[in-house]
């Protein structure tokens, strides 16, 4: 019990330490420069095949993407498994290597850092995964797990660290005297705010959030939504929060950005996006989501087809298999300016599953001739503004 | 009123575990009738997916054991019968889909062998037949090329492919009822719209009833009848789709309802359930949310001292309502608040909603089917214009 009290009474002095770091650091920052700049970053993973493992080509998982986090706020970034999500976030923290592109903390080249600058920069950039059973160590005690950072960075040892991982327990409302349990005595819930634990352990200002509520329950998704928005508050942290369910993103988000196969197709702020979503793929994810509501009002679009694999994509842009604004267009131009999807090969040969193998469903069933424009069979569309909110930009040839 | 298909009455279940016997299902009363679409509402470790399986008794004994309770099928209580008469249940009027394809398919047949192998087993015809079925049921699900696919294994299809064809292989030998465990959450966003699509086109051709289990309230709002909101191994409450959403009565309901995000409503805050799933190996007594419900703690602020109690909670201490933690300690089922019907075709078992102490105790029997369903275009053009 007393190990407790001296443990909630050393966290009175150490938690605004903790919020006056990176509260300085927006004010840095708040010269109109990002905290996170990525740009026309690319990460393709070669496909090896043989006895000599020859590359025979390439999951283009990232394929030019660009987008900027700014200091406290969350960039939501949403797609469908296999869209590269994920491989973004890995990619900017460099636990995957990028193919190309750059990506600037505080103007620093991060993949330009080596040996100890990089590990200082480690400091200021964290991640949360998805399963936290699976990323926290099972023969380690919490604090140890809570704690390792700390000492790594050389920044508590001792009596001092302890004081420290008791706070941060407190802080994402786990009992102190919990920190001498292992991973396996939690819920899943308990696990996730043991994570949250580790990675504000350094103070960092940018967080990846992977999927961080996915795998909770549903009673506890909010808690732990609730628990990240007021370490923000508090803190001063800039998120970069991946997920697949449209709703928490858009709780969650000042900003979202929509990808597909590889690329951001739709970016603007959390509530321009959703109340007027420009890109088909957007507006058919969107009506997609179940409402949990008895006497439904909205139409859903079921999308034909599933998202084609990453290593074989498409040509032009990369919807045009299933996207029904172009069909319409197509209906009305010219003949010569349209293609027909049978010319263009589908079916019979399907097309590879968005998982890399096997097929997914066919987008025209048989003796169905469907026809799309040809410019975007041809060309792929770029990240234009469209009309509406200033910073609302789709890559979409045929939207407005 | 015809009779239902299905009817579970005070169904419980007990699991022996190195430290004593855990009761993950206790009292659970729920009926399904023809064509209708039942859905079994509730977290991890809430029993639903237990009480499906053992409505096709699948529970494997021992650890297993069915305590009590019987589960009637077109007049028969499965429960009595023997293995062998189960075995002409299984599949053949009752089947079922879960939630990861891959791991109920096996790996080393191909598609073909697991869907033929059942209807032969059922449907007493030639296996050219039953190729022929198969193909059928193929195509029934939306795969093109059927016979073709038939040749090939679980791992050459995508994610939404393996489910159309658990789907398929489920329906191959025509259930009366299906049971469908978490059928789409593996799945993504739009996959999700096609396979529910599905279902709901399919249940509509063959007049199926479903027993639909998930956590997923949206899913729940577009496709139930009937909605069995689970806690704790019992069902807690139980009313028709659009009465349980505008009128939720029981506490969990109403907080799982104000914790979910929802779109086009971007709340600055979401409220909470605080506390945790409870584990089943330890309930706690009296009603099982009491740790966590906010009604009890409300009006525990303002009753007679008398009428309160104290308890420990993951966050330190509450007061509580004394009736919410009254326990019995004879059974592990005693101290839950009973299933009342408190409003017309209206189940909730909660001390303190309104006409609690009035209301009869029955067994929840709903025979309804929603009018509104969500309207939907297959890659419509209409609505995508912006």
């Amino acid at each position: 019990m007393t190990s407790q009290q001296t443990a909630a009474g050393t966290q009175q002095p150490d938690i605004p330490t903790q919020a006056q770091q990176p509260a300085g650091g927006r004010q840095q920052a708040a010269d109109g420069q990002p905290l996170v700049r990525v740009r026309d970053l690319r990460t393709h993973f070669p496909i090896r095949r043989g006895v000599f493992s020859r590359t025979v080509g390439y999951v283009k998982a990232v394929d030019g993407v660009s987008f900027d986090v700014h200091a406290g706020k969350t960039l939501g970034l949403v797609g469908e498994s296999g869209s590269g999500k994920t491989t973004v976030g890995r990619t900017i923290l460099r636990l995957i290597p990028a193919t190309s592109g750059s990506v600037h903390y505080r103007g620093q080249d991060v993949f330009a850092l080596q040996g100890e600058r990089l590990r200082k920069l480690r400091r200021h950039m964290q991640i949360i995964f998805q399963d936290p059973m699976s990323s926290l160590n099972p023969r380690m005690t919490i604090g140890n797990i809570i704690g390792e950072p700390l000492t790594v960075h050389g920044i508590a040892k001792g009596s001092e660290r302890e004081d420290r991982v008791a706070s941060l327990l407190q802080r994402v409302g786990l009992d102190p005297s919990y920190r001498h349990r292992y991973p396996h005595e939690f819920s899943g819930g308990q696990r996730q705010r043991i994570g949250i634990a580790r990675a504000i352990a350094l103070s960092p200002d940018f967080i990846v959030c992977d999927e961080p509520v996915s795998a909770l329950d549903v009673s506890i998704q909010s808690q732990i939504l609730n628990l990240l928005d007021d370490l923000q508050q508090e803190l001063g942290i800039a998120y970069l929060f991946i997920a697949h369910n449209l709703a928490v993103i858009e709780h969650f988000s000042d900003e979202v950005a929509v990808m597909y196969l590889g690329r951001i197709v739709e970016k603007a702020s959390a509530t321009e996006l959703y109340a007027n979503p420009k890109h088909p793929y957007t507006i058919s994810l969107l009506s997609a989501v179940p409402e949990p509501d008895p006497r439904p009002t909205r139409r859903r679009i079921v999308l034909r087809g599933e998202m084609p694999s990453p290593s074989n994509p498409p040509t032009g842009c990369p919807f045009h298999p299933r996207c029904p604004l172009t069909r319409k267009a197509a209906a009305e131009a010219d003949a010569k300016d349209t293609a027909s999807l049978v010319e263009l090969g589908y079916p019979p040969s399907a097309m590879p599953a968005g998982n890399g193998k096997g097929v997914t469903l066919p987008i025209l069933s048989a003796g169905e001739t469907i026809r799309v424009l040809r410019k975007c069979v041809e060309e792929c569309p770029p990240l234009e503004q469209k009309k509406g909110e200033g910073g609302h930009v789709a890559a979409c040839w045929v939207t407005e | 009123m015809p009779d239902p298909l299905l009817s579970i009455t005070d169904l419980q279940i007990g699991f022996s575990t190195s430290r004593g016997m855990i009761h993950p299902v206790r009292g659970v009363s729920m009926t399904i009738y023809p064509g209708q679409t039942v859905a079994v509402v509730g977290e991890s470790g809430c029993g639903k997916s237990v009480t499906a399986l053992s409505v096709l008794r699948l529970i494997p004994q021992p650890p297993g054991k069915y305590l009590g309770g019987s589960i009637r099928f077109q007049g028969r209580d499965l429960l009595q019968l023997s293995e062998r008469e189960m075995r002409r249940v299984r599949g053949k009027d009752i089947a079922m889909i879960f939630q990861e394809p891959m791991t109920s398919l096996n790996p080393v047949y191909t598609i073909g062998d697991q869907i033929i192998e059942a209807i032969l087993l059922h449907q007493g015809v030639s296996s050219r037949e039953a190729r022929q079925i198969a193909e059928q049921s193929l195509r029934d699900v939306g795969i093109a090329d059927p016979g073709r696919r038939l040749d090939e294994y679980p791992h050459q299809m995508s994610g939404g492919m393996r489910q159309r064809v658990m789907i398929a292989m489920a329906l191959s030998c025509q259930p009366k009822l299906l049971i469908a465990d978490e059928p789409t959450t593996a799945l993504d966003v739009t996959i999700q719209a096609q396979i529910l699509e599905l279902l709901r086109k399919l249940q509509k051709e063959r007049n199926m009833a479903i027993m639909l289990i998930t956590h997923d309230l949206g899913v729940v709002a577009e496709n139930a009848d009937i909605v069995n909101v689970m806690y704790a191994g019992r069902v807690i409450e139980s009313a028709t789709v659009e009465d349980l959403f505008d009128r939720p009565q029981h506490p969990y309901t109403e907080g799982l309802f104000r914790s979910m995000p929802r779109l086009g409503q971007k709340a600055t805050r979401l409220q909470t359930i605080e506390g945790m799933v409870p584990n089943p190996a330890q309930w706690p007594p009296g009603c099982k949310f009491h740790p966590r419900c906010h009604r009890t703690r409300q009006l525990a602020a303002n009753a007679p001292a008398d009428q309160t109690v104290e308890i420990r909670t993951a966050e330190g201490s509450a007061r509580v309502m004394a009736r919410c933690v009254h326990d019995l300690p004879q059974l592990p089922t005693s101290g839950d608040p009973e299933l009342r019907e408190i409003l017309p075709q209206h189940w909730a078992a909660c001390h303190f909603t309104e006409n609690y102490d009035n209301a009869p105790v029955t067994l929840p029997v709903i025979e309804h089917q929603r009018e509104v369903r969500r309207e939907t275009v297959e890659n419509g053009v209409e609505g995508v214009v912006p």
